[in-house]
């Protein structure tokens, strides 16, 4: 135990010290450290500076890695990186601790015993991949394409992970964004064209956040605007029915009823027409559809949205008006994780509505910068994929009409792999995702798990989903690998390995090449190696890796012609406060009342939401995150706690209609009386995780499924839950 | 009053209102120097979520070392592995450090600790990281604040943006820089828009406990020898600590305050005057 603590406490140190050896004792330096030498960037004692991209979350801030004998030692922002502008969060600031976590898996991993032991044995890359691939050709062989799911979260090696899934034939992929902000982008597509409009927050005077607790749930350069916004005065209206850090910034705090977000934003659209607020002319040029929203918004009063959102009428009245008089410096902010009750797309279709209405395009509201701006990228040539063999299990297009292909339904394809219809899947290959934490109803989840024949999980640690697999293989830490290169606007970011990769991790472009040799995919993988890829994507534009390399970004030339600002990619080229295709679809073609359901008597509303400290559900094992947390436990308000006659720390039993957990209670008057909190991502079952295993409990345990029909989109927020002590 | 007033090189400004409890200047102070997971050299205080249901309010600051113009710690240590140097920065020397924790019973905020689980335990404080500042850069909890929270610079420039922000922004703040006064004035300056011990923090008086103890040493006869002398420092020191209650200090505080309010308000009514 002593030795454990010691190794623990000054695992950064020790570490340091034994890579410093290791590179010390070699005769040659590796690599890595040799390229980055020749590049300029570290010197004879592998010391300097090396500009790479975080990967603690999705936000991609550049980062500048302190190198020292060939150790990272320090990570700092990217002056030159929009997203970062030299600053890190806390999980950013963490980040070594990530690759340095004694946890890593840095050898193939082969079970041995059953699902869920645990008992695993290193094998060699040639073993596993040649395991790997020999039985997703059996299943391909005997069940079709379709019977293989992929599934992969955010990130930039996707890029080739859908290569992978595509060249293989099958079109069953799942995504987390289902589970995370479906509703928003079906929402944005349906109104202007685009997944997720910009924002500029430079000179906002007025700000609605739903569902954008953008102050804990921290974007680098987002959160940094809003604070600085916040300081210059614009006035920022905050919907939450917690008090949480976002709250205390706001200049007014609305603890709205769950699930009524969608009353309040049409009782903005009541008033601000009734009153004649609007931008006219923005409106009269710009949108199609006004006509029929302003019968559909005629009776939702401020004292109709009071009754079931649980604010006061006045206020909802004194925030309309505000937000109209800002006019184009006003932003209803489009949002987040609002899929958190069934109503959530309309919800969506409320804000894109308001933001319209004031005519803030192209002021606080700007068509999305995007990745695929500017001179293009290459990319290795390949032949055309075959077709997708059978339809998708997840219910896209043919149960889900709107949902984007790249979105899906992520919960829905795991209750078709349970269901085994329209077919049975028998294979599930995972990369860089933790389905068994991050979809709801964890029992079912391990269910379809138990209904594979082979499950393959790609991470860096035995997560918890790796921890119920066959095969794990290790890959290259963000500080360690390359990736596809990322474009922001006209500028190209690269993710390049500041040190070496540790024991026998590799990088994901190597092993989909690897995976696509053996499965006679090759002609889809036409690169040598890392370098060579990237290479690829720059022969368009003329630029050499080692430029980019050096600076960390290159600068594509500016694209020839005007981009119309005052046209959006919609059927009628407008902004669409009536859309023909929902329409068409059967469903409200705008904005529209959708009563959400309510817990019964005893009962609470299950909220989450993100914190600071902590991504989903993968940094839990973070030694340094952990130091400074915050315990995970479940928050309640002092009423309902005196009413069930529980205090502050008692262990409570959390029941929902799928499962139940145990978890520390948090008595606080930073919530709603009926509605009860806890933080996502805790409760880890993999005992790979010698952090953050056991602590705190899992929220995934106890949401129950539901799917938005539109948007495809999980309702997180609308499972119901009884407390008791015990 | 003590009469200790060197101006240092470096400073920081905290503003309450900026800190979103987010916790970087945490992790990235633990990465760049290199501080066990059993202790801290930033901590994270707060006013807690104060109010009733719906009407509440939080706020949030991190605590690290003051950097006191004439740090008690320095002058409670026996073996000078505590200096205030030209910077400003009050330095720790571990091959110094003999672990008597004298420093820890003498600051006045609280700042000194020690992982209790090495065999060995160090002090364990805010060295303003001072090898980034050999090389150019902030100390990384400034660096790396997204919200801007965090400032760093010279000390007097940070001490007028300070009063700055105060007198441009009526009701925004209190009239109080922490810092500004406390323990004979510090480097480190916070602008909140609530009371300080609100936010946990400690109250010491406007005079360091340094000042009596050079009182004791200069007026002591050699013949004691340094470590009664030594010793009857760490006894005034601990006596003045304790002595000095809060309710003392605050008034102190605030004196000092109202006299820096008061001196604020003649150089505002001679710029009016210039201006007329």
């Amino acid at each position: 135990m002593t030795n454990l603590t010691i190794s623990r406490r000054n695992f950064l140190k020790m570490s340091g010290a034994a890579v410093g050896a290791l590179v010390v004792g070699q005769m040659l330096p590796a690599p890595i450290a040799k390229a980055a030498q020749e590049a300029g960037l570290l010197d004879e004692n592998m010391t300097g500076y090396v500009t790479s991209m975080c990967e603690m979350c999705v936000w991609r801030c550049g980062l500048r890695a302190k190198i020292v004998e060939g150790r990272v030692v320090k990570l700092d922002g990217n002056p030159d990186h929009p997203h970062s502008r030299g600053k890190l969060c806390p999980r950013g600031q963490s980040g070594l601790m990530n690759t340095y976590d004694p946890d890593r898996v840095l050898t193939p991993l082969i079970r041995v015993g059953k699902r869920g032991e645990g008992k695993f044995r290193p094998a060699s890359w040639d073993e596993a991949l040649d395991l790997v691939a020999s039985k997703m050709m059996a299943i391909k062989e005997k069940y079709g394409s379709e019977a293989m799911v992929f599934s992969s979260t955010h990130n930039l090696s996707q890029l080739q992970f859908e290569n992978l899934l595509n060249a293989f034939g099958s079109p069953n992929y799942g995504t987390q964004r289902s589970l995370c902000f479906n509703a928003m982008i079906v929402g944005n597509l349906m109104t202007y064209g685009m997944e997720e409009p910009a924002r500029d927050y430079s000179d906002t005077e007025y700000i609605i956040l739903t569902g954008r607790n953008l102050v804990e749930a921290v974007s680098t350069s987002e959160t940094g605007d809003l604070m600085a916004a916040i300081h210059r005065g614009a006035k920022m209206v905050y919907l939450d029915p917690r008090f949480t850090r976002t709250a205390s910034k706001a200049d007014l705090w609305l603890p709205i009823r769950p699930g009524t977000d969608l009353a309040f934003h049409l009782a903005l659209l009541h008033v601000i027409i009734e009153e004649k607020l609007y931008d006219h002319d923005f409106v009269a040029n710009h949108t199609v559809g006004f006509d029929k929203l302003v019968a559909t918004v005629a009776p939702y009063t401020p004292e109709w949205a009071a009754a079931i959102t649980e604010l006061k009428a006045t206020d909802i009245e004194t925030v309309a008006r505000e937000f109209a008089a800002a006019g184009n410096k006003a932003l209803a902010h489009n949002g987040w994780r609002t899929s958190n009750f069934e109503n959530s797309f309309q919800t969506a279709r409320a804000i894109a509505s308001l933001n319209a209405l004031v005519g803030n395009w192209g002021t606080t509201l700007l068509p999305a910068s995007g990745g695929h701006g500017g001179g293009a990228l290459g990319l290795p040539p390949q032949p055309p994929y075959p077709r997708a063999s059978a339809t998708r299990l997840d219910g896209v297009p043919w149960k889900y009409p709107l949902v984007p292909f790249k979105l899906g339904v992520f919960q829905e394809l795991r209750n078709a792999i349970i269901s085994g219809k329209p077919y049975q899947a028998h294979g599930w290959f995972i990369s860089r995702q933790n389905p068994v934490q991050s979809l709801p109803d964890r029992t079912r989840t391990l269910e379809a798990m138990g209904k594979m024949d082979f499950i393959v999980t790609v991470d860096i640690f035995l997560n918890d989903t790796a921890w119920f697999s066959d095969v794990v293989l290790p890959e290259a830490s963000y500080l360690e690998r390359y990736d596809p290169l990322h474009q922001i606007g006209n500028r190209v970011f690269i993710r390049q390995p500041v040190i070496e990769p540790q024991g026998d991790a590799k990088s994901a472009l190597w092993i989909y090449k690897q995976l696509g040799e053996r499965l006679g995919l090759g002609d889809y993988f036409q690169y040598i190696d890392e370098e060579d890829f990237i290479r690829q994507q720059l022969a368009p534009v003329g630029a050499s890796l080692e430029e980019l390399r050096k600076k960390g970004y290159l600068d594509l030339e500016e694209h020839e012609g005007e981009v119309d600002l005052f046209h959006w990619n919609t059927s009628s080229g407008k902004v669409e406060l009536f859309s023909d295709v929902l329409d068409g679809a059967g469903f409200a073609p705008t904005a529209a009342w959708q009563e959400p359901p309510m817990p019964e008597n005893g009962r609470f509303y299950l909220l989450t939401g993100k914190i600071a400290q902590h991504t989903q559900f993968a940094t839990q094992n973070n030694q340094l995150l952990h130091k400074y947390q915050d315990e995970p436990r479940l928050w309640m308000n002092p009423k309902a706690a005196e009413n069930l006659r529980l205090a502050d720390n008692d262990i409570v039993r959390v029941t929902s209609d799928v499962g139940e957990v145990n978890i520390a209670l948090n008595v606080t008057e930073a919530i709603r009386p009926d509605c009860v909190y806890m933080t996502p991502g805790f409760g880890h079952i993999s005992k790979g995780f010698t952090t953050g295993y056991g602590v705190g409990a899992s929220d995934s345990v106890l949401h129950v499924t539901y799917t938005d029909p539109i948007s495809g989109g999980q309702a997180l927020s609308q499972t119901f839950v009884t407390v008791q002590g015990i | 009053m003590s009469t200790h007033t060197t101006n240092g090189k470096y400073g920081f400004l905290i503003d309450v209102t900026h800190c979103i409890d987010c916790r970087a200047c945490n992790v990235a102070c633990s990465v760049q120097n290199e501080v066990s997971m059993d202790s801290t050299r930033i901590w994270m205080n707060g006013t807690g979520v104060v109010g009733k249901y719906p009407d509440l309010q939080s706020f949030t600051a991190p605590f690290h070392c003051m950097h006191c113009n004439d740090p008690s710690c320095a002058s409670a240590c026996t073996v000078g592995a505590l200096t205030r140097d030209h910077d400003g920065i009050v330095r720790y020397d571990e091959d110094r450090c003999i672990g008597c924790r004298y420093c820890i019973y003498a600051c006045p905020f609280q700042v000194p600790n020690m992982d209790l689980n090495e065999t060995m335990p160090l002090i364990v404080k805010c060295d303003m990281c001072g090898d980034r500042l050999d090389e150019g850069e902030q100390p990384a909890c400034a660096a790396t604040c997204p919200p801007g929270a965090i400032q760093f610079g010279r000390r007097e420039d940070m001490l007028a943006e300070a009063n700055r922000l105060i007198n441009e922004n009526p009701g925004k703040y209190i009239h109080h820089i922490y810092g500004e006064h406390e323990n004979g004035g510090t480097s480190t300056f916070y602008i909140s828009p609530v009371p300080f011990e609100e936010l946990g923090f400690p109250i010491p008086g406007a005079t360091s406990s340094a000042y009596y103890n050079r009182l004791v040493t200069h007026g002591t006869p050699a013949v004691f020898g340094a470590a009664a002398v030594s010793l009857s420092g760490i006894y005034l020191t601990i006596k003045n600590v304790q002595e000095e209650t809060a309710e003392e200090a605050r008034a102190a505080v605030i004196r000092s305050a109202q006299a820096a309010e008061s001196a604020r308000a003649a150089e505002r009514a001679a710029a009016t005057e210039e201006e007329a």
